[in-house]
């Protein structure tokens, strides 16, 4: 069997979804031997429009990206949306509840009339995506295990329960116990709770499940002293795309 | 029945001797909280707590583990992988050790587990008295106050020292080799049930207002309630009440493979009857799509499906589920006492 072409591409992001997949270590020398990377900005200095696998991180946030995607997306046979950027837009949606003259000022001053900016959006925002990779970064694991799915024909199971589930798996005590907020309620899982584990809360990198109960978040939020405004926040962060942060 | 007495002062020395000689696994605080983990010295180990965030069935079923290795020759080779090692599990409350009993019968129906049933074997089981009751625990109501069996050692507080009541010949080998004990007095076996009666009536305060034994007849006319969906509309479906319930069992099973796609193996990890696609089965259909038909679904089996079986309820009382649900409605006590009142 002739071995899959894979080709790694960016948007607005901090590429530290793509620095996650390098990150793999001895790992990676497996993944090599099973593909062919041959395009990835960030390791290699090589390229090809010729792919069969397109790993695409970051948001779009300019029109002019949108043909760039539809590019990838033309020569593609399957397009992979690599981290919480390109899944769900991510923080960059943050902007999206200002105005984007406001933003573009803020960020380039009074060279802002140079840059073209517009509302962030996931990349299934612009175009049909295949498989989605979630997290803050990605997980590199999931990384791998979605890889291995796609070699052997087989749907990537991708967690469709809270993060609560890997709470209890890695018996941590519950965030809300220890006087704190937390999303992980209606926060798709998959990351292994790793936050929480390390001592803090859940900030909701992977985006909400299917079908999350924001209502029931929200009133739990509150009983534990949120504002409105703050509740909010916790769900504009990450998830601002989506219709339970309008 | 045979007590020993263990003077508190030798007590240490004891609990030193099976850590010298035995993988020691028993409650440790974390957090304000108490959970179970490897005791490697005496003043690591916790007799006084309430209740532990997780039960002690992540000894016997793991939240992930390893059922069979397999490549992927022309003849398909597959080991399965069985773990036995021994070990003591120290310091495990009556109600506790009731659900470890009700696994023990669900794992050895139908087609035994070994995966089990090998770890359950391999364990020696030391209970302890509960000292104090957790906020939300029922178990005096569940009638698990006591145990007759299910453990090798269970030992009561009476101040200045620990009754231990002898459960197995393993039990009572393990008191020769490493504990200095004397006899117990008739005084201090009355001592004793005068503690246990004080502690049990003490849980008693949390209860159902009628007799346990009609919960699976209530069941059997409730389906159509709309006590479900009123509570249910609240679930955040995060199985947390399923996670931390030491009479759940159900798991996932997966193949993992290696990046060389030519070796792999059989995982199963916790899964749980309230999460969303707990009955999604291959071609995508979901038996239980909605909120209220997961939700009333984790009662009828708690209170009827199981009972049939076990010839009782298949929850202890611990209490567990209503202190970890955040929108507080995975009580059993505060559930099943509603029910019983709409009915009227």
């Amino acid at each position: 069997m002739e071995k899959p072409r894979v080709a790694f591409f960016d948007f607005a992001s901090c590429e530290g979804c793509q620095l996650q997949v390098i990150n793999l270590e001895e790992d990676l020398l497996k993944v090599l031997e099973a593909v062919d990377v041959v395009t990835f900005r960030e390791a290699m200095k090589e390229q090809s429009d010729d792919y069969d696998i397109a790993f695409v991180e970051g948001s779009i946030t300019r029109k002019s990206d949108e043909e760039r995607l539809n590019g990838i997306r033309g020569n593609a046979k399957v397009l992979i949306a690599l981290g919480s950027c390109a899944t769900l837009g991510g923080i960059n949606c943050l902007k999206n509840f200002h105005s984007q003259e406001y933003v573009k000022k803020l960020v380039y001053g009074d060279k802002a009339s140079s840059y073209e900016t517009y509302p962030s959006r996931p990349l299934k925002a612009v175009v049909p995506v295949d498989f989605e990779i979630h997290g803050c970064p990605i997980n590199r694991d999931e990384f791998a295990m979605v890889l291995k799915a796609l070699l052997l024909g087989k749907k990537p199971e991708i967690p469709n329960f809270p993060v609560c589930v890997e709470c209890k798996m890695a018996e941590n005590i519950c965030v809300f116990e220890r006087g704190k907020t937390c999303m992980g309620p209606v926060t798709r899982a998959g990351c292994g709770a790793c936050c929480v584990t390390e001592g803090s809360f859940c900030w909701g990198c992977r985006g909400l499940v299917d079908d999350p109960n924001a209502d029931s978040q929200r009133d739990v939020l509150a009983t534990h002293g949120l504002s409105v405004q703050d509740i909010l926040g916790k769900f504009r962060l990450y998830t601002g795309f989506s219709e339970v942060a309008k | 029945m045979e007590l020993q007495l263990i003077e508190k002062s030798d007590h240490d020395q004891f609990v030193q001797n099976l850590i010298s000689n035995y993988q020691v696994e028993g409650v440790k605080r974390k957090d304000g909280s108490f959970l179970y983990g490897s005791i490697k010295a005496p003043e690591e180990l916790c007799l006084d707590f309430d209740c532990t965030a997780i039960p002690p069935r992540k000894y016997f079923l793991p939240p992930k583990e390893t059922l069979l290795q397999f490549a992927l020759t022309p003849d398909l080779e597959a080991t399965p992988v069985i773990e036995n090692d021994p070990f003591i599990l120290f310091g495990v409350h009556p109600y506790d050790i009731k659900a470890i009993n009700q696994m023990d019968r669900v794992f050895a129906r139908g087609v035994p587990d070994p995966h089990y049933l090998k770890r359950r074997e391999a364990a020696l089981i030391i209970g302890v008295d509960p000292a104090t009751v957790a906020p939300r625990s029922f178990w005096a109501d569940m009638g698990a106050s006591t145990v007759s069996e299910g453990f090798d050692l269970m030992l009561t507080d009476v101040g200045e020292d620990f009754i231990v009541e002898i459960g197995t010949n393993k039990g009572r080998t393990l008191l020769e080799e490493y504990a200095k004990t004397r006899p117990a007095t008739r005084d201090d076996a009355r001592e004793r049930v005068k503690i246990r009666s004080r502690i049990s009536h003490i849980c008693k305060k949390r209860g159902f207002a009628f007799p346990k034994r009609e919960i699976p007849k209530l069941l059997e006319h409730s389906w159509k309630e709309p006590l479900w969906e009123e509570r249910a509309g609240k679930c955040l479906s995060c199985g947390t009440c399923n996670l931390v319930c030491p009479t759940c069992y159900c798991f996932d099973v997966q193949d993992d493979m290696d990046l060389d796609l030519a070796h792999g193996e059989r995982t199963r990890r916790w899964d749980g009857c309230l999460l969303h696609d707990f009955a999604t089965v291959a071609t995508g259909e979901n038996f239980r799509e909605t909120r209220a038909s997961r939700y009333r679904h984790r009662f009828y089996r708690k209170g009827l499906y199981l009972f049939k079986i076990l010839d009782d309820m298949a929850c202890v009382g611990c209490g567990r589920c209503a202190s970890g649900c955040l929108p507080d409605i995975a009580d059993p006590v505060n559930l099943f006492n509603k029910l019983r009142e709409e009915e009227k």
